[in-house]
């Protein structure tokens, strides 16, 4: 296989773990806990802006041929950038969940993450001296870039296996929380708050749980998009990147973490690497102003036709027969915890 | 065991409940009705701490739980069911009722993070006792079936499944045979006996006063608000308060 050719397939797979991440986080807050989360890409956004100031060190004045402004500038190694994207994310969604999740019912919720993001776009644009204003952060040095010593080629590989890696780590989370008794839960407060209350369930614990761990996944997933492409600038993150992402977990089957993984194959990766195919017609942006057109309706023929997607949320079943436990009396009472 | 005293709860003006009281007794079954808008559901509602109320008391085995949020007041024993069916819609038969089961083992994250092995053993005892309710309801045929796609009856017999799994102490029951058919509702109500039988405490709301007098005792009437009277179905009956504000009002 030629070497352009390896670069390409490189390239969209370490995208595909990106969007990936990026969905699964989503879907724990979505298509589990029932959360519509429109300010999403603000914690990719988090995310990916805090592993580029860890990485790049600190700021250098412009007398000094700095060119850029941000704050908390630092040099750490590698893992520790996309962990602490992570933590970032997590706090954020932490303190945006502590005022949206506590108070308000979901309608209203989406509505303050609608204007959480553009809020947030707009002082990440306008505040230059926080992360560089419209221009953005740029020339983040790549991981493990400095201490291996690999072709291009090969470090594209090596890049491709950290995406890798951390995509089965998300997994390992989002799958020990989706198939557990705290899953079954959360999609029970999804499906009826009020009901799970009244069972002594803590409602808004919960929702604030799935909210915080969706928070960390995008922290984690613009980090690594970050340090594989280096830049970052509030371009990227406008708010209906959200939606290919909302777009992505609805076509893939929301709730089941195979289909969202489905969903980001074929949403963010393989229809907008598609058009990239298409020749160029009609006026300069039109093939762009249309794929965000294509991808609003395939959210809404979705909705419409096939609501629980391409995989759907799967039916857990129990085996005839239990394997373990001892008998309890059927009817307790006098219970209370 | 339950203790009401001088509940109030307005909204906008309107007095819902005014200065309600009333007792629990253990081991029975405790009949609240009333007229449409007597303010019956709530009051269950503010027992539940579904509401909030404006001025009074609500004490459980002697402790005040008054404006507990839901999920502590239930943590405590007090289970509710709703007048409307509120099932886990995407969730199995089966599901709905493993969610309702307390103090589960795999519901916090360190604990799901512990892997299946810590919490499998706790899982299949509670399948089992899921089981044997569902048997004794005759819904063993629907374990599997998504609780969204049940009969109406269905719904309401899941729903007081769902209660029981709770462990409940107290079972706050809003109007349990509401828009099913009389067989079922008479299966329902031989359900409250039985368990009434073994020994459970019950509050329920009820408008088919026949039911109310073959299982309540006591009973508390309600009218705008008030408690009007208490006592047997039979007390009540001959209060001629109860006879101008409801039965033939």
């Amino acid at each position: 296989m030629s070497v352009a050719w390896q670069f390409y397939i490189s390239t969209v797979l370490i995208y595909l773990g990106v969007d990936v991440i990026a969905c699964w986080g989503l879907n724990l807050q979505f298509g589990v806990a029932g959360l519509v989360n429109f300010a999403y890409i603000v914690f990719q956004a988090a995310g990916a802006y805090t592993a580029a100031v860890l990485t790049l060190g600190p700021a250098k004045p412009a007398r000094l041929g700095g060119f850029q402004e941000y704050v908390g500038g630092a040099h750490w190694p590698f893992p520790l950038p996309i962990l602490a994207a992570g933590l970032v994310g997590g706090l954020l969604a932490a303190v945006v969940g502590g005022f949206a999740i506590r108070r308000l019912r979901s309608d209203y919720e989406a509505m303050v993450m609608l204007v959480v993001s553009l809020i947030a776009t707009s002082v990440a644009t306008n505040q230059v001296g926080l992360v560089n204003g419209p221009n953005g952060l740029a020339l983040v040095p790549k991981p493990l870039a400095s201490i291996v010593s690999l072709s291009p080629i090969g470090y594209q590989w090596l890049f491709t296996g950290i995406t890798a890696a951390a995509c089965l780590c998300v997994y390992w989370l989002v799958h020990v929380v989706t198939s557990s008794p705290l899953g079954r839960t959360l999609r029970a407060v999804r499906d009826n708050e009020t009901a799970a209350a009244a069972l002594g369930k803590n409602v808004t614990g919960l929702r604030m749980l799935a909210f915080v761990l969706g928070g960390v996944l995008a922290g984690i997933s613009g980090a690594v998009l970050v340090e594989f492409i280096s830049a970052w600038s509030p371009g990227s993150w406008l708010y209906p990147e959200t939606f290919v992402y909302f777009t992505a977990v609805i076509v893939g089957g929301s709730g089941n973490n195979l289909g969202v993984t489905v969903g980001a194959l074929l949403v963010p990766v393989a229809f907008l690497e598609a058009t990239r195919f298409v020749p160029q017609f009609g006026p300069p942006g039109l093939i762009g102003a249309l794929q965000w057109i294509i991808v609003g309706v395939l959210a809404l023929v979705f909705l419409w036709f096939w609501p629980r997607g391409v995989i759907p949320e799967r039916r857990r079943r129990f085996p005839a027969a239990a394997q373990a436990g001892t008998r309890r009396p059927l009817i307790r009472i006098g219970g209370g915890r | 065991m339950l203790t009401v005293r001088g509940l109030h709860r307005e909204f906008g003006g309107v007095h819902a409940v005014n200065g309600a009281s009333f007792d629990v007794p253990p081991g029975r079954i405790t009949g609240l009705i009333g007229p449409n808008g007597a303010g019956k559901s709530t009051v269950l509602n503010i027992i539940a701490g579904a509401l909030r109320p404006s001025a009074g008391t609500v004490c459980y085995r002697g402790q005040g739980i008054t404006g507990l949020a839901s999920y502590k007041v239930a943590r405590r024993g007090l289970i509710r069911t709703f007048q409307v069916s509120t099932e886990f819609a995407a969730l199995t038969v089966m599901e709905n009722l493993l969610v309702a089961a307390p103090a589960q083992r795999g519901e916090a994250l360190w604990e799901a993070a512990l892997g299946k092995r810590f919490w499998k053993a706790n899982e299949w005892a509670t399948v089992e006792r899921a089981r044997q309710l569902l048997a004794r309801f005759g819904m063993s045929a629907s374990e599997d079936e998504y609780a969204g796609n049940l009969s109406g009856g269905q719904k309401r017999l899941l729903e007081l499944m769902r209660g029981l799994m709770a462990d409940p102490a107290l079972l706050l029951l809003d109007e349990p045979m509401a828009g099913v058919n009389p067989s079922l509702a008479r299966r329902i109500e031989g359900h409250l006996e039985d368990l009434v039988g073994e020994g459970l405490t019950m509050l329920m709301v009820e408008h088919e006063l026949a039911v109310v007098e073959r299982l309540c005792d006591p009973v508390v009437v309600m009218a705008q608000g008030r408690v009007i009277s208490q006592g047997t179905m039979a007390d009540v009956r001959s209060d001629q308060e109860v006879l101008d504000a409801y039965l033939i009002g």
